[in-house]
């Protein structure tokens, strides 16, 4: 036996909104956006897209910051093909330009020194702003000690680029001075 | 009527301009020349220069030495009313007066070595590393295409004091016109240090000299009354500092060079 419940109208109308939100096709927000902690990088790779494909992608910089900090506690090499799976995903959601991926892994695992990327030459370009270009150097050196050394486990690279940052310190110096030399 | 010749020698021109750079990009990768034969020939000067000053003051700053050795052994510091003290202190202004006229005489043969050598260095590090690259091209090089090797070679001449003048000249030389130098990258970081040891040095030099005029007119000021002066000794233990360095320093040069890392990985965001 069945018996039939009459639902007072305002009940009703809640349901049937409820109901009707469901059924939207816009992605959901996951619900707070919360960057992934703990010690299992592979999890937390995982939760970030899960949350970033689901409408965090405004928050993409402290998931990354999260997903840094995740693999700064369990150091591996294999990390760094992790961090590239990673960034090449972003690029295929949109949440990153090529661009801007290849400068971000760059930056944390490659030995090279994004901030000296330039289409003008050192005289015109680099000398006049030498002070600011060392700075961002030094900055993009921390960023490496974390993704070369603490991440990536590769001690070697990190000498590279930590002498390469010296090397260049000389250059610059150097090459800047007869670029003034010359004008004076 | 025009001798064809001429027309010939063009168009044969013409057709070496075409073919010559496609020739030689596939053979090796453009090459930054920081050290032409002339620039390391001037090095070379430099540093013979350097030597026959060194050996010509040797000599001296031994006798300065030994004498003020005696005059400190002597006691004659506030006995300067003592004859024998006198006498000392005397001696030992004429033999400083000897080393001012010494480096008076060499010094602007090594002014001009030095500034020959560093006018050319400036004129190819502002040319191949200023105006013709970016500042990631220079890294690039620096680094080596090749990270497997690059680095193999590669080694600073870094630690300017320490040295004789005449040493660290020999040192960048030998850096500097060793076989398949001319295609080592390190050669910007050479190239570097010793364009800013030269403009040191080039600072120093100037100073040195307005120094001697100084110290020689205050000398033969002071023969008359046979003190020894805070200066002079200054000025002595300057001319040890700039031409003879320390003995005991080893030379960053002899270091171990840094082996490139094998690397397992590599990222297809790898710029």
């Amino acid at each position: 036996m069945t018996r039939n419940v009459a639902l007072p109208r305002p009940v009703a109308g809640a349901l049937l909104a409820l109901l009707l939100s469901a059924c939207n096709s816009a992605p959901q927000r996951s619900a707070v956006c919360t960057p992934p902690s703990g010690t299992n990088l592979h999890q937390a790779i995982a939760q970030a897209r899960a949350d970033l494909s689901a409408g965090c992608g405004h928050r993409f910089d402290a998931y990354w910051t999260a997903l840094l900090e995740i693999g700064a506690g369990d150091p591996r090499p294999e990390n760094r093909r992790d961090f590239s799976a990673f960034l090449e995903w972003s690029v295929d959601q949109g949440l990153l330009s090529r661009r801007q991926a290849r400068e971000r892994y760059n930056r944390y695992f490659g030995v090279k020194y994004v901030s000296l990327l330039s289409d003008y030459s050192v005289c015109s370009r680099t000398c006049p702003n030498r002070s600011q270009v060392l700075t961002e150097m030094q900055a993009e050196r921390a960023d490496k000690e974390l993704g070369l050394l603490k991440i990536a486990d590769d001690a070697n690279a990190y000498r590279r680029a930590d002498r390469l940052y010296n090397e260049m310190s000389l250059v610059l110096e150097a090459t800047c001075a007869a670029c003034d030399a010359s004008t004076q | 009527m025009r001798p064809a010749r001429p027309l010939v020698g063009l168009a044969l021109g013409g057709a070496l301009v075409l073919i010559a750079p496609t020739a030689t990009r596939a053979e090796t990768a453009p090459t930054i020349r920081l050290f032409p034969t002339t620039v390391v020939e001037e090095i070379k000067h430099t540093g013979s220069v350097a030597r026959e000053m060194e050996s010509g003051l040797q000599p001296i700053i031994r006798r300065l030495d030994e004498q003020q050795k005696l005059y400190q052994e002597s006691k004659c510091d506030g006995a300067a009313s003592d004859p024998g003290c006198e006498q000392l202190a005397r001696q030992l202004g004429e033999t400083y007066l000897e080393m001012l006229q010494v480096m008076s005489d060499r010094l602007p043969d090594m002014e001009r070595a030095v500034n020959t050598t560093r006018k050319a260095l400036r004129t190819r590090l502002k040319r191949e590393l200023g105006q013709r690259r970016t500042s990631w091209e220079v890294q690039e090089w620096l680094v080596g295409r090749d990270t497997r090797t690059a680095s193999t070679t590669r080694s600073l001449a870094r630690g300017r004091s320490g040295m004789r003048l005449s040493d660290r000249f020999r040192q960048y030389y030998r850096l500097v016109a060793r076989p398949g130098a001319s295609a080592d990258s390190s050669l910007a970081v050479i190239a570097a240090d010793i364009y800013l040891d030269l403009e040191e040095t080039a600072v120093l030099i100037a100073r040195t000299r307005e120094e001697i005029n100084r110290a020689t007119l205050m000398e033969e000021l002071h023969q008359s009354f046979g003190a020894i002066t805070p200066e002079m000794l200054a000025v002595v233990d300057g001319v040890k500092a700039i031409l003879f360095g320390e003995e005991t320093t080893a030379a960053p040069a002899d270091a171990a060079p840094v082996q490139a890392t094998e690397q397992t990985y590599t990222s297809p965001l790898e710029m």
